[in-house]
């Protein structure tokens, strides 16, 4: 009797355990999923009825406010709440109230969650550009296709990249917003003074890594030739994709990250962090940070980062700040980096025509290039970027040419759903085998295992 | 009265277990029930991102046990060992030490118990934030003291041999407290007599404690030693805000293991699969500690 009640005692407290930890996350929500599969299939089927009658209006005719998730930190509120308190002005039925959620994965994690919950979603939401196969895939996403058409938008004025860097399997699932590509931030000052050559190539790095690095009497390096940032693999994976490194291979399920090449490219990254040259940034928190205040404090003479930081760059350094393009190998290709914006297909149609309205406003030109002429991010129209306007905006920011020569060369990123898996096993990995002395060819084939194992179970 | 009406014993039992079925409806409701999704999730592959899932078979399972999961099961299974170890060292350890110093019953001992057992009350969320500062490589205070002995900065958080030593640390500082208390009311629920007799038998101080303070304390042990090792499998948040598991998964216990699959590669199923054998793991080992303790417990009658 005491044993048995012991165990039953056991078992209860061990089972609190279960649903305190986490439960909460996991329990009993996939029949949910389920059933709101056939919930909205049935809607759908509703829909496609009434369609036939009544076409659906995608107008705004009730008064109604909406939530825009949004992860532009501190430097851009300014702008954003310029931009809100503007649309908020210019008409009568739509309010907006933008919410900070956080970093990209953040904004991910949030909205991912609330898709899966079917409640808490806001109206409209930015998201990293790699995330948008993902969510196309998942369904989470609404189609904006036909919103598109009926109120006649002119899509064909974004470039072409970043068109496609919007899309899922032929469907505009997002509309690219806040646009940057990779670039590598130098210290004009320094590097014409002492006459350095900035690297073109991938083989010229060695070089331009001796020449740029200062170091004091007792070997230590007073100042770092460059900083690649290892908290996101964006600022490193075109160093790989340049060389003919696939990442992730034709069939889908299989990475080339342990190949020959890749190894190499990864065992460079290393052998210049042991001489001194650079540092591994790690993922952590403060890396990003970090990075940035060796830049502006001289003890780097150069960072690789993303172009949207140019004008915080320039504010904070008491120097002349140039851009250039990254160094290259067979092909000297870049992604397109930042966010593109998108309505969660599980909000009512109403909120979702409200999100309408001020997406397209978000994406006009004019507040594209509020966001262009007060921080880093691009203009995204062709009708900037190849007309006399797109020349009074590089008077503005010279800097910009080495972009502007390049705008061709600058490619969605690579989608799959299950990237954002492949990419934290893949910064991970490079942080652990660089800062932690681990030996390169072991590191990258036992990342690859595990890459292997996501890509083709996803 | 035999064979009519119904037996007096019966309708006791009946009683008595109508009393507890609003409690079982409760645990089935939210312990068992869960339980039993978990499982049944573990079979399937559910993603988040997906609004379609179906059954898999063992598929889970093989990943776990003979697959790409089954280096960080151990690696979290071996984390989540080290830090109960430690916790249980500084809960029951610390706190008997402590509870030894401060077993004195004026005034200034209550403020300074008092002042031992507060970090219990402080959320942890706002401990753990602070002790970001506290530990942060350049601008820390604990890197300020170590300098000024002439030791280098630590990099507390980002170097593996020290971030679980450094979340310990939090752990220390609000939990000693508690040991403290609770050795502390047990000690003096110890009758004086014993003391008394041994002092005549011409006992030290030192074998009073070990011959009569630590058996007495033992029921004591006991119940800091379960309740404690129980919730110091179960530690996510201090982990979460001080290292998300990092560096390189250096303190990924069980619960963050379970959350990384859950919330940040939407994998509920595996992380269903990990929290089951995580279920089966505590319960076994909840049962032994119940099994070996009994009967080598020391109760005062």
């Amino acid at each position: 009797m005491k044993k048995g009640l012991a165990l039953v005692l056991a078992a209860a407290m061990a089972a609190g355990t279960m649903t305190g930890c986490s439960g909460g996350g996991s329990t009993g929500k996939a029949a949910v999923g389920n059933t709101e599969t056939a919930d909205t299939a049935a809607e759908a089927a509703e829909g496609g009825e009434t369609a036939q009658t009544e076409p659906v209006s995608y107008e705004v005719t009730e008064p109604i406010t909406i939530t825009w998730w949004h992860a532009l930190e501190d430097q851009y509120s300014d702008t954003v709440e310029k931009v809100v308190e503007d649309f908020n002005n210019s008409q009568d039925l739509i309010t907006v109230q933008a919410e900070y959620v956080g970093s990209y994965s953040d904004v991910n994690e949030a909205l991912v969650a609330a898709h899966a919950a079917g409640n808490g979603l806001p109206a409209i939401t930015v998201a990293n550009t790699p995330y948008v196969a993902e969510y196309g895939a998942g369904g989470l996403t609404e189609d904006l296709t036909p919103y598109i058409e009926a109120s006649g938008y002119d899509i064909e004025d974004f470039g072409d990249g970043m068109i496609a860097a919007s899309q899922y399997d032929g469907k505009q699932v997002s509309l690219p917003f806040l646009i940057s590509t990779q670039i590598l931030f130098y210290n004009k000052d320094l590097v014409d003074a002492e006459g350095i050559t900035l690297p073109t190539t991938w083989e010229e790095m060695d070089t331009f890594m001796q020449e740029g690095t200062v170091k004091g009497a007792d070997g230590t390096t007073e100042r770092y030739a460059t900083i690649i940032p290892g908290w996101d693999q964006w600022y490193f994976e075109t160093f790989y994709l340049n060389q003919g490194v696939n990442i992730i291979n034709d069939d889908q399920v299989t990475t080339d990250l342990d190949s020959e090449t890749a190894v190499s490219i990864a065992a460079k990254l290393k052998e210049w962090c042991d001489n001194g040259y650079t540092y591994w940034t790690g993922t952590a928190d403060d890396a990003s940070s970090n990075m940035r205040s060796n830049f502006i404090s001289g003890n780097a003479l150069s960072v690789v980062h993303t172009t949207s930081l140019y004008d915080t760059y320039v504010d904070q350094c008491d120097f002349e700040v140039g851009m250039a393009w990254l160094p290259g190998g067979e092909t000297k290709n870049q992604e397109i980096g930042g966010c593109v914006l998108l309505i969660p297909a599980k909000n009512d149609q109403a909120t979702k025509n409200a999100a309408w309205q001020f997406m397209q406003y978000l994406c006009s030109k004019d507040v594209n290039m509020t966001w262009a002429e007060g921080t880093g991010y691009m203009p995204t129209r062709k009708s900037v970027l190849e007309t006399e306007e797109g020349q009074a905006f590089l008077e503005q920011k010279p800097a910009f040419q080495a972009i502007f020569d390049n705008l061709d060369l600058i490619n969605p990123r690579i989608q799959h759903s299950a990237w954002s898996q492949l990419s934290n096993i893949w910064k991970n990995a490079m942080a652990e085998m660089i800062l932690e002395d681990g030996d390169v060819q072991d590191s990258m084939e036992q990342m690859a295992l595990e890459i292997n194992d996501i890509l083709s179970d996803s | 009265m035999k064979g009519k009406g119904i037996n007096p014993r019966k309708v006791s039992a009946v009683k008595d277990f109508l009393c507890v079925v609003p409690v079982l409806i409760f645990l089935a409701i939210f312990t068992y029930y869960p339980i039993a999704e978990l499982l049944r999730i573990s079979f399937t592959d559910w993603n988040l991102l997906k609004d379609t899932w179906q059954y898999v078979g063992f598929k889970n399972w093989e990943w776990l046990f003979n697959g790409s999961g089954t280096r960080y099961l151990w690696n979290s299974l071996r984390v989540t060992v080290l830090y109960s170890i430690g916790e249980l060292t500084i809960t029951i350890v610390g706190g008997m030490a402590f509870a030894l110093i401060f077993n004195r019953m004026n005034k200034a001992f209550s403020v300074m118990r008092a002042i031992v057992f507060m970090p219990k009350y402080v959320a942890m969320s706002s401990a753990a934030v602070v002790f970001l500062w506290i530990l942060n490589t350049d601008t820390g205070i604990l890197n300020y003291f170590l300098s000024l002995a002439g030791i280098n900065p630590v990099d507390w958080l980002g170097d593996r041999n020290t971030a679980l030593i450094s979340v310990l640390m939090l752990t220390g500082w609000r939990c000693i407290g508690y040991g403290m208390m609770v050795y502390l009311s047990a000690m003096m629920g110890i009758s004086t007599d014993y003391y008394e007799a041994a002092s005549l038998d011409g006992a030290s101080s030192f074998q009073k404690f070990v011959n009569i303070t630590l058996p007495m304390l033992s029921p004591t042990t006991l119940f800091l030693f379960v309740t404690t090792f129980i919730s110091s499998m179960k530690v996510f948040q201090s982990v979460d805000i001080l290292t998300q598991g990092g560096p390189y998964r250096s303190t990924e216990v069980f619960v963050y293991n379970i959350y990384r699959y859950a919330m940040v590669d939407f994998r509920m199923d595996r992380a269903s699969t990990v929290a089951i054998f995580f279920f089966v793991l505590l319960l076994a080992v909840t049962v032994a500690t119940m099994k070996i303790s009994n009967g080598r417990i020391t109760y005062d009658s």
